[in-house]
């Protein structure tokens, strides 16, 4: 992860550029009726937060795989820990992407 | 058989493998040693709600539960309003889990069992008495209880292993990865039932990503049999990577398309089956659907009009209508509540969304009737479809070939996906919402 403190924030609810980018993936793969932008960076991906569940999870792998050669696994603690916010979902995929 | 014959819990050697473990694989030997220990810490009396994730401690709380004569009740919602649901409805109603809950209700957590000695030969358990009681969540909201006795579990079983070859004179031992949940009906009797009375060994972790699928499979023994569906089929050949080899792949609780069918067959070079069941009755038929269009029945199941007879269970309503067709096979007719009269004409949904799962391209697809069909005599369906690089004018036009005129859906709305529930099966509330987008602003 870049230093956050002097990236600027080109979003309403603060989201950092890589975090707008897995944002757009997310909208684009599910077909949210959400901008990507609006997404809050701390809220829950799933149930209470965005509201995904356990289809758009295995969508949301697959959209993953492909754009940044990431695997999510049912270890990884899928629901609990990379899941539990596009910020912590952003952290995942930039500490094990394909450089 | 007479409901007060008795059957063996599992009819394996000691030696067997039941379940292979993060750790390594588990002998029948010590599931059992496992399963009495557990079983010393359960109420005198109840019944099980066992919510384990892991496929080793379902089986393990499902044979202690067994061994005190409690029924486990087949259900994987934790939510608190379920659990007080099924406690008010069921006296003494306590949890197995293998992962911390809130709960105000008797928890025994299921972990790492000091093996007991002294269980000598496995238990025999009457054929007649209800050992497990499955739901399936009824049209009207609330969930309805389907009791299964010990026997029809059992004969189930062995018309399985018949089936797919598991028997013990059928060849070497097989493995079982399965991505569906064991408290569902489907996962229950493939993945806890199977390894107890055929020659086969269940995967215990969670499988549920392709990455998850395809190394779980890496790291079982050969005659590897994935147990899935549609749904994760579809995630599975989209990942791109061949799986270990495999002895056959098996899908229900949805239609499989006959193109992901045919990929599996094409690209995996292995069996694609399809088993035909519901949680009321079981699984009751197969086939190799890129072969077979039609159903072949279990040993011991018998299809009749409307309903069908289950050994142990008797007599089940379907909500399928089906017909026989040869070679004691029967065709899948549809859903009797997805029967449709449009200009005269009857059709039943399921069909239709066969013949729409046939056409090139289409990867998945949904006939959706209004609400106001009964009463709109202009009516029209209107069909959701996933097919990437096909237009809705090509599919309407391969659709037109096969579908009589007042079918055709209008409209023929392309997504990128349907909203299928966990199990891939698509909720009244899900087509209701389909509706409601199609309708517009």
């Amino acid at each position: 992860m870049p230093d956050g403190t002097t990236t600027s924030t080109i979003s309403a609810t603060g989201l950092l550029p890589q975090e707008l980018e897995v944002a757009q993936l997310i909208v684009s793969a599910l077909s949210l009726e959400v901008a990507p932008e609006e997404i809050e960076p701390e809220a829950p991906l799933f149930h209470d937060g965005l509201g995904l569940d356990s289809i758009d999870a295995l969508e949301l792998a697959l959209a993953i795989s492909k754009a940044y050669e990431v695997k999510l696994r049912s270890d990884d603690e899928r629901n609990h820990r990379i899941f539990a916010s596009l910020r912590s979902l952003t952290a995942h995929i930039e500490k094990h992407r394909a450089r | 058989m007479p409901p007060e014959q008795d059957l063996p819990l599992t009819s394996r050697g000691g030696a067997e493998v039941i379940c292979h473990r993060p750790a390594g694989p588990v002998t029948i030997r010590r599931f059992l040693g496992e399963a009495a220990a557990l079983a010393r810490r359960l109420p005198a009396s109840g019944h099980a709600v066992n919510l384990c994730a892991d496929r080793y401690r379902m089986l393990l709380g499902f044979a202690a539960a067994l061994l005190r004569g409690h029924p486990t009740l087949l259900n994987a919602d934790p939510s608190p309003h379920r659990l007080q649901a099924l406690a008010a409805a069921y006296p003494g109603t306590y949890l197995l889990a293998d992962t911390p809950i809130a709960t105000a209700l008797p928890l025994v957590p299921v972990g790492e069992e000091q093996a007991v000695d002294g269980l000598g030969e496995p238990p025999r358990i009457p054929a007649g008495r209800v050992v497990a009681i499955a739901f399936t969540s009824g049209s009207t909201g609330q969930p309805t209880a389907h009791p299964k006795p010990w026997g029809a579990l059992v004969a189930a079983a062995l018309a399985a292993a018949e089936r797919f070859g598991l028997r013990p004179e059928d060849g070497p031992p097989s493995s079982v990865l399965a991505t569906v949940p064991p408290q569902h009906m489907y996962g229950f009797e493939t993945t806890i039932m199977l390894p107890l009375q055929a020659a086969l060994a269940c995967h215990a972790g969670e499988a549920f990503f392709p990455s998850d699928v395809l190394d779980a499979l890496d790291a079982l023994p050969p005659r590897r049999l994935l147990v899935t569906t549609p749904l994760h089929l579809r995630a599975l050949l989209a990942e791109g990577r061949r799986p270990a080899p495999l002895s056959a792949v098996i899908s229900a609780t949805a239609p499989l398309a006959m193109s992901m069918a045919e990929a599996v067959e094409r690209d995996w070079g292995v069996p694609m089956l399809e088993i035909y069941g519901a949680s009321e009755a079981g699984s009751m038929a197969s086939r190799r659907t890129a072969f077979e269009p039609d159903w072949l029945p279990y040993r011991g199941i018998r299809m009749g009009q409307g309903e069908v007879e289950v050994p142990g269970l008797g007599a089940v309503p379907l909500a399928d209508a089906t017909e026989p067709a040869p070679g004691g096979r029967f065709r899948l007719l549809g859903r009797r509540a997805d029967l449709v009269k449009l200009g005269g004409r009857r059709a039943s949904l399921a069909e239709l969304n066969r013949l729409l799962a046939e056409v090139e391209g289409v990867e998945d697809g949904v006939f959706v009737a209004p609400e106001d069909i009964e009463r709109n005599p202009a009516a029209r369906l209107s069909a959701y479809v996933v097919a990437p690089g096909r237009s809705a004018e090509e599919i309407l036009s391969a659709l037109r070939l096969r579908l009589e005129p007042v079918f055709l859906p209008r409209p023929l709305v392309l997504v990128p996906a349907l909203p299928r529930n966990g199990l891939g099966k698509l909720t009244q509330a899900a087509l209701a919402e389909l509706r409601m987008a199609a309708a517009g602003p």
